[in-house]
Formats: structure tokens, sequence, C-alpha cells
């Protein structure tokens, strides 16, 4: 199980810049699917990487799914080297993405999130319309019902009975 | 953002049928909590999720 609380307050706790995207963003804004993992873009300065390493450091972070024993090591020159990182932690699941297809960067992301309250935190969020733009541009086809709950929630659920 | 700019949020027929079969009761009870309460409910439902696949795994071995 993925402990969302604990892994956002490492990140905060760390002072890492980052933006939720992905299935837990979609759940904030009111998706009823059920996501294993906790998808983030972080800002890919040195000095952020490194509060990034430093945030998920004592949760023993690993690549998810790779056999044990690989010589991984959590460390600045091991994030500046990749971009994208599907990581299994003591906490949970974590992706942290330097960049998403459709939306790009941190940078790119930040003028389309919405500030949220999470457990005594401030986090940034996906916008829902940014979240669909962004599921779109990924055009899988596991993603169309998660699409169109996404559309139907900002469309408005009321709208439309059962 | 630039690289959004290309991509159209206009109905998509595809996603349009999908919608068809949206639990919308859902959908209004979960906007009825706060984003912290669903992201504590989704926390929950994976503990369901995790206790039902083990059931699974167990009916497989005996």
């Amino acid at each position: 199980m993925t402990d969302f609380e604990a892994l956002l307050r490492a990140l905060t706790g760390a002072k890492v810049k980052f933006i939720v995207v992905g299935g837990t963003a979609a759940t904030a804004h009111g998706s009823a699917r059920l996501t294993l993992d906790l998808d983030i873009v972080y800002e890919r300065s040195k000095e952020n990487t490194q509060a990034l390493v430093s945030a998920l450091a004592p949760h023993r972070p690993y690549l998810r799914g790779a056999p044990p024993g690989l010589p991984f090591s959590w460390d600045l020159r091991t994030i500046e080297r990749g971009l994208n990182f599907t990581l299994t932690t003591a906490l949970g699941d974590i992706d942290t993405l330097g960049e998403i297809t459709g939306g790009g960067t941190y940078q790119d992301l930040l003028p389309h999130t919405v500030t949220l309250e999470l457990f005594g935190m401030r986090c940034l969020c996906l916008s829902l319309e940014c979240l669909i733009r962004v599921k779109r541009a990924a055009g899988r086809p596991k993603d169309f019902d998660a699409i169109a709950e996404l559309e139907t929630l900002k469309e408005g659920v009321e709208e439309k009975s059962d | 953002m630039k690289k959004q700019a290309s991509i159209s949020l206009s109905p998509d027929p595809v996603i349009e049928a999908y919608k068809k079969d949206i639990d919308r009761t859902l959908l209004r009870e979960n906007l009825k909590r706060t984003p912290e309460e669903r992201i504590r409910n989704l926390m929950q439902l994976q503990r369901v999720a995790e206790e039902l696949r083990r059931a699974g795994q167990r009916i497989k071995r005996q």
C-alpha cells in the first residue's frame, strides 16, 4: 500500500518543488478510480534534485519491477543522468517524473496547477483540465475510461442523470 | 502551455462512448468529500484491494 500522506510529508519536509499529477491528482479532483502510486513532476534544478534525493533516500527507493541486487544508487548523479523514475519505497510506490507527455516540465505545468490543502500541507496539483489534456496526449487505450470520468467531472456530474 | 497547444478538448467520440458507463452516483458522493478525504478513502480502497489480492492468492494455493 502507498502511504500518500507520508510520501507527501517527506517531499514537502525536504522542500522539494513538485506537482502531483496522474491518478492521485485525479483522485483529489473527485475520481473514484483506484490508483496505486503517487506520481509527481519535480523541478529539475540541481538544488531541487538534491532535495528530492534527500526526501526519499531514508525510505530506500529502488527501481520498481527491477530484479533485486542491481547497482542502483539513489543519488544526485543517478537522477541527473535520467529523467523519469518509477520507484518503490518503504512508504509505497512513487513515480518521480522530470517531464510528462503533453504537459512538459515542472515549469511548463506550473501555470496549470491548483493549490490543495492535504494533511496540513499545501501541495500543488495539476488542474482538472490539464490532467485531461495530458491523458489525452498520452493516447493510451487504458486511459479512455479515466479520461471519460475526468471529463464527466469537468462537465459537472449533475448535468446528466444515470 | 506550449506543449499542450495542439491538444484539443473538443468531444472525442471514443471518450463520449465511455462516458455512458461512468458511475455518476459514485462521483457525486466523492465530490461531497474534501480532496484530503478523497485521498484517505483511496488509501482505504488500496487496503481492501490488497486484502482481496491476498485472499485470491490463498485460494489459488489451496
